[in-house]
């Protein structure tokens, strides 16, 4: 709410300089924010009582620890109920209606200036004298007012929830068709107003105007909010309203109307007359001094706490040694609960005067373990890896490219970019463009992962998965100064996750060939910890990057959540005193064979005293016929009680040749 | 026979002044060599009578191994010279990547770091979540206009329930208060969403939430831990203020400024005890239990900490820019 300190100063009254008003608007509770002469107070929406100068005053007595006195003048009113003039009201909608009938305007003048700067600096417009009357009080008291063109008017008014849907046309002239759940003010014609929110074009004040009626009503917070905006409207009203207008204050609202009508224009007769309203409920909350103290840490007394909250407008209703009971002031909306007046009392007291504690530690719990993703992304970076971020939104298309046809995705029902509306389900939609613009850029070769979570829908569920994904683009193998060529391919990159994952210590890691994962093309495997697949790696599909990536990648996608690692307690293993003796064959295999299968067999083998093994080296093409590939295995044996034999050695040697011949007849070549 | 004795010490003074193996090589044969003193002096042994001759012998021997000795361990010296003097090795490493954490990343574990120690537990959550966990549980109530506080993502369900993209990482405060033994202590680190952007807000954020949830948990609990917090994070003494404010899931509830450089005041973040409300509705006995509850989002953290104006480079992806951080 923006006021301009110049009025502000005289209203409260007070000497404080803007600045120093400000601040100590903004330690009770109201940001403040300085924007030339004016004090822009923010309003935080359970304060709907602080919305007007009078909310203001309460609030800067109060810190002064002083009662809030009404200096302001009023015309004394008398109410009379008459069904001619207010007939139904929806009380479930409507606490209280009021209305204020005058007749026979004449000589109308504009608003003082002060009254009508004040309002430009509030942000509202200036219209016509009556109506800019009525928006005053609103600032002043805090009650919103209509002021209808009572000529135009069929009464008796009924306050009910909207029944036809004929557009309505709104002050300034816009039609909105109205909804079930607006409440609306309707005389014999139809609607002339949403009800806390705005009026009518037809029953609208014009020049010609000379019989007025002016509604001071109650509306029921839960049946104003979200109103204004299905309109696509925000009224001052409306904002009041939402947050709840002080029930007890229509009549006075209209009998300072009518005092400072007196300034600005003559007038014939003034009927006021009151709709059925509702008995207010008196709320009560009671105080424990003890549990207050305890909750606070300080020790306040009965007669501080009483005297805090007496001045903010709350009534003592009774006491005794440990408790306070407080009536609730019809403006606040709320409090309702022992907390909420822990709050008042230490809002006025001071936040900054609230002794300070230690922190404290919680318990150990066993659940306190070291992240696996934090670990693997210091792995990552240790790796030359650079982390990157992007928003998670993405386009449908770029959702299918990335999914089965089967995978559903999580959409959103209002994106903020209606062509991306789609949760991503892989992280590698951003890896792509990060590695095209980066390209774009000159960096010719990039390590790049991200680490977030990724969604999709199933059935009526959502999942969500946390991945690590990572991506090697070298398009060419690099070179050094000195033309030593550093070359990096699959194997390269194999390696480095590999090593990350064993470093980590993953249990029974496995890679496995051939991955489904739609980002990688057939050069892609699976990675397992037993039989959990805890992620894959490949190379990157270059088609499926829509030429965002246009030279060799490599991709890696990793599900921490999946990952359990040195979960085993460490069997060690006696170290063998005797000496290990190695030997290796060439073997010629057919290249259906690979090499996991050659490893699978000679692990399964039970091959007497191999303690390890290692393929050296292999090679195809010239002298080796078609479809063969030439391997040279190296095999170390070695025992843990003995130096072995060459006869036990060439025993063992002759078993691994046995197995390889059986399984995939190979041909020995040395 | 006369066997001169400075002979290693000229031999030890001339290696000193030997620059290359050339140099060193020629000074051996001069004292080594077959024209050498020692060699020829083998040579002459010859005439000398027996005792004497075996004498001589002994002493000659002694001293060609010493001079042997000497040129060995120069020579190893002058070699290794050689060996490291012929790398320059001011050229570059082979091509490399140096790796980086992002800066978002660093800034969320500057932050965890100070309440790990404190054995506060971390749990990340959904950021797809149902209403009622979103709000309704944190006391926000239906058609309550602090609702319209927070700008909110909604998803498209089958369900029954409203899903929607978590607005703050409350909702993993209210699965931990179900799920886990009291007292509790613990972080919600994560990501969250608002309908908004610009250079100030983004749609997709970073928050880092704490509750704690204990017996005798005063304001003034929540206001030291604050304080210290801020003060490891920005590593100096801070000036810092609490300030009345508004969330419906906290009573008090307090905004949290600090000094910061010549900007004056500096919102940082938000706190309060949590709202009995919320406690009940994790079935929490609110006599016995108080707790409080703070907030903060990482980026704005980020954006204080390394002088960055716009939110939105953070998620460009924009190397120039994450260049400057490293881990």
């Amino acid at each position: 709410m923006k006021v301009q300190y110049s009025y502000l100063k005289i209203f409260l009254p007070t000497a404080l300089s803007q600045a120093k008003l400000a601040d100590v608007f903004t330690k009770v509770g109201f940001e403040c924010e300085l924007d030339g002469p004016i004090i822009d107070f923010d309003v935080t929406p359970n304060r709907g009582d602080a919305l007007s100068l009078r909310g203001l005053k309460r609030e800067f007595q109060a810190h002064q620890s002083k009662k809030l006195k009404d200096t302001l003048s009023y015309k004394k009113l008398k109410f009379k109920k008459d069904k001619t003039v207010i007939n139904k009201i929806d009380k479930t909608g409507c606490g209280n209606y009021h209305l204020m009938t005058i007749t026979g305007l004449s000589s109308i003048k504009n608003l003082d200036s002060k009254k009508r700067n004040f309002l430009s600096a509030a942000g509202v417009p200036l219209i016509s004298p009556l109506v800019d009357l009525g928006n005053y009080v609103m600032f002043e008291i805090g009650a919103p007012m209509h002021v209808f063109d009572l000529d135009l008017l069929d009464l008796p008014i009924n306050v009910l929830f909207n029944f036809n849907n004929e557009p309505f046309q709104i002050i300034g002239g816009d039609l909105k068709n109205l909804e079930d759940s607006s409440l609306t003010i309707q005389d014999q014609k139809g609607v002339q107003a949403v009800a806390g929110i705005i009026g009518g074009e037809k029953t609208s004040v014009s020049k010609n105007t000379t019989s007025i009626a002016v509604e001071a009503a109650f509306f029921h917070p839960d049946k104003i909010v979200n109103q204004a905006r299905k309109y696509g409207l925000a009224t001052d009203a409306s904002h009041r309203f939402e947050r709840g207008v002080d029930p007890a204050i229509q009549k006075k609202a209209l009998e300072r109307f009518l005092f400072l009508l007196d300034d600005i224009a003559e007038y014939d007769a003034v009927k006021c007359i009151e709709g059925n309203s509702q008995a207010l409920k008196t709320k009560f909350v009671s105080l424990s001094i003890e549990r207050f103290n305890n909750f606070s840490g300080l020790m306040l007394t009965a007669k501080m706490i009483s005297s805090l909250l007496q001045n903010l407008g709350f009534d003592l209703k009774s006491t005794n040694k440990k408790n306070l009971s407080f009536e609730v002031p019809s403006h606040r909306f709320d409090i309702s609960l022992e907390e909420d007046l822990y709050e008042e009392i230490l809002r006025c007291y001071g936040y900054d005067n609230i002794p300070i504690n230690p922190p404290k530690r919680g318990p150990i719990r066993s659940k306190n373990k070291i992240s696996i993703t934090s670990a693997l992304k210091t792995g990552l970076v240790f790796g030359g890896f650079k982390e990157l971020m992007h928003m998670p939104f993405v386009s449908e298309e770029n959702f299918m490219k990335l999914n089965s046809h089967s995978r559903k995705p999580a959409e959103l029902l209002n994106p903020i970019n209606e062509n991306e509306p789609m949760m991503r389900n892989s992280l590698f939609e951003g890896l792509f463009s990060a590695i095209n613009l980066n390209v774009k850029k000159g960096y010719s070769s990039l390590k790049v992962f991200e680490s977030g979570n990724v969604f999709h829908s199933r059935g009526k569920n959502f999942i969500q998965h946390e991945h690590i994904s990572g991506i090697v683009y070298n398009h060419e193998p690099q070179k050094s100064w000195d033309s030593k060529v550093i070359p990096y391919d699959f194997y390269s990159f194999k390696a480095e996750i590999y090593k990350l994952l064993l470093t980590l210590g993953v249990d029974n890691l496995q890679l496995e060939p051939n991955s489904n994962i739609k980002a990688f093309n057939f050069n892609s495997m699976n990675i397992l910890s037993g039989k959990k697949v805890i992620g894959a790696l490949g190379e990157i599909d270059l088609a499926v990057t829509h030429k965002l990536i246009k030279n060799t990648a490599f991709g890696f996608e990793l599900y921490p959540e999946e990952i359990s690692y040195n979960s085993k307690v460490i069997e060690l293993k006696p170290i063998s005193k005797f000496p290990s003796s190695t030997r290796d064959i060439n073997i010629l295999i057919n290249k259906s064979h690979t090499y996991m299968d050659v490893q699978k067999i000679l692990t399964n083998g039970s091959i007497n005293f191999l303690n390890n093994f290692a393929l050296v080296n292999t090679f195809e093409g010239k002298g080796i016929p078609d479809g063969l590939i030439s391997m040279t295995l190296s095999f170390i044996f070695q025992s843990a009680d003995k130096s072995l034999k060459d006869s036990e050695i060439n025993d063992s040697m002759n078993q691994v040749l046995r197995t390889l011949k059986k399984s995939f007849k190979v041909e020995i070549r040395s | 026979m006369q066997i001169p004795q400075d002979l290693i010490d000229t031999a030890k003074f001339k290696l000193k002044s030997v620059q290359s193996e050339a140099e060193f090589f020629q000074l051996r044969s001069q004292y080594l060599g077959k024209k050498s003193y020692v060699i020829s002096a083998f040579a002459s042994l010859k005439s000398l009578d027996p005792i004497e001759k075996v004498l001589a012998a002994k002493e000659l021997n002694i001293l060609k191994g010493k001079l042997t000795t000497i040129f060995e361990e120069a020579l190893e010296v002058i070699q290794h010279i050689d060996d490291a003097s012929s790398l320059d090795v001011t050229l570059p490493a082979d091509p490399y990547l140096v790796g980086a954490e992002h800066p978002i990343s660093k800034v969320a574990e500057r932050v965890m770091s100070y309440f790990s120690a404190l054995n506060y537990q971390v749990f990340s959550g959904n950021e797809i979540e149902t209403d009622y966990f979103n709000f309704e549980a944190l006391n926000f109530p239906e058609n309550h206009p602090a609702r319209q506080m927070h700008d909110t993502f909604y998803i498209k369900s089958k369900s029954k329930s409203e899903y929607l993209l978590r607005t703050h990482t409350s909702n993993s405060q209210i699965h931990s208060m179900l799920r886990e033994p009291l007292p509790l202590y613990m972080l919600s680190p994560g990501r969250v969403y608002r309908c908004d952007s610009d250079t100030t807000h983004l749609p997709m954020f970073t928050q880092i939430e704490g509750l704690v949830v204990d017996e005798d948990i005063t304001f003034g609990d929540l206001k030291g831990i604050i304080i210290n917090f801020l003060e490891y994070f920005f590593d100096e003494k801070m000036e810092v203020r609490f300030r009345p404010s508004y969330f419906p899931f906290t009573e008090p509830s307090a905004e949290v400024d600090i000094k910061f450089g010549d900007n004056g005041w500096l919102e940082i973040l938000g706190c309060g005890m949590v709202h009995p409300n919320v406690l009940a509705n994790c079935n929490i006995d609110t006599k016995k239990y108080r707790g409080f509850a703070f907030g903060m989002g990482i980026e704005r953290l980020a954006m204080l900490r390394y002088g960055v104006q716009d939110i939105r480079e953070f998620y460009s992806s924009n190397l120039d820019f994450l260049n400057q951080f490293t881990s």
